[in-house]
């Protein structure tokens, strides 16, 4: 394959990707408006729960005043979610990248 | 020191500490495979870089005594970004662990930039000795340049993935600036001999 064409290839594929979620790098993050961190519920009890529910959970932190689960699924998809550290609420959860949920 | 570090053996070394460290790391807790994603792939992306920037400082800067040393171990560059990316491939298809939900994914934008930029990465890997450089002449360099549309694929692999930008360009950022001062150079260039090409006749 040609210099040119395997440019031209790659952007073509950009373009495509673009128009078939030109939102998605706003999408892939998510952000908690939850109060003063006192009124959280813990993170503890935000993984018992997704374990019971079936999840394999790989980490948890606080993102962007969510809380933010990288984990699997119980469907076995690999994915990185957000809950809402109150009401325990899942808001977006995206396999690498590409959201497939979203409250 | 200094006098070690022009060792190319020893240069090979230097590049390889990253990946032994993770390596190690991974044996030790093989459970660390998750995190060592991001570092595996953050060294390959950078060993990439080092490499691609050495053309354009040499068109920028023309021939340097530490143009020619870096030149001289463009090749440990490359090959090291290779291996990187593949030890990044090796952490990943071991958290996942399951090979229907790797098929799955691979189908994800996010993820097949980053299988199409590696199959790139191999092939210029396993080609980068003088047999197969004498054996492939003109094509050899054809196969070389792919590395750009490799880095567009990594670029966006990286975006993508994270869903943020920031880390992608920070690492870009330098690649880019030294290809944009080359290619206004160039054009430069171009225009100043025409210009006295008009002049003369
Ligand atoms: C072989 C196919 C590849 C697969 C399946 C793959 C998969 C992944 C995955 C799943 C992540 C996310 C890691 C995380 O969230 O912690 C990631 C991140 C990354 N990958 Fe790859 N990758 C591939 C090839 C490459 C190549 C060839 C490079 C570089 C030359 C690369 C560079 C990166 C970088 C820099 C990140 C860091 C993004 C971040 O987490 O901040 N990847 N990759």
């Amino acid at each position: 394959m040609k210099f040119a064409q395997a440019m031209l290839a790659v952007a073509a594929a950009t373009a495509m990707q673009f128009s078939a979620s030109p939102d998605a790098f706003a999408t892939g993050k998510m952000k908690c408006d939850a109060g003063p961190q006192s009124g959280w519920k813990s993170r503890t009890d935000l993984e018992a729960k997704l374990k019971k529910d079936g999840w394999t959970i790989k980490k948890s932190k606080v993102d962007g005043g969510c809380y933010e689960v990288y984990g699997v699924t119980p469907e076995g998809q690999n994915v990185e979610a957000y809950f809402h550290p109150v009401t325990m609420e899942k808001l977006l959860v995206s396999q690498r990248g590409k959201v497939i949920f979203k409250k | 020191m200094l006098r070690l570090i022009n060792v190319h053996g020893f240069f090979w070394l230097l590049l390889a500490v990253p990946a032994i460290g993770m390596t190690i790391g991974f044996l030790r807790d093989p459970v660390t495979a998750f995190d060592l994603i991001h570092p595996s792939g953050e060294f390959s992306v950078r060993f990439m870089i080092m490499a691609m920037m050495i053309s354009p400082l040499r068109a920028l800067f023309g021939r340097q005594r530490w143009l020619d040393w870096l030149l001289a171990r463009r090749r440990a560059l490359g090959v090291a970004a290779c291996l990187c990316g593949l030890l990044h491939l090796a952490f990943y298809l071991y958290d996942m662990g399951d090979w229907g939900m790797i098929a799955e994914e691979a189908l994800i934008f996010s993820i097949w930039t980053g299988y199409a930029a590696l199959a790139i990465f191999v092939a210029m890997g396993v080609t980068s000795n003088n047999a197969s450089q004498r054996a492939m002449r003109a094509n050899w360099k054809r196969l070389q340049r792919l590395v750009y549309p490799a880095a567009l694929l990594i670029a966006l692999h990286w975006v993508y993935v994270d869903g943020e930008t920031m880390g992608m360009i920070v690492h870009f950022a330098p690649l880019l600036l030294l290809e944009t001062a080359r290619v206004m150079l160039m054009f430069k260039r171009r225009s100043a001999r025409s210009g006295t090409g008009a002049v003369t006749g």
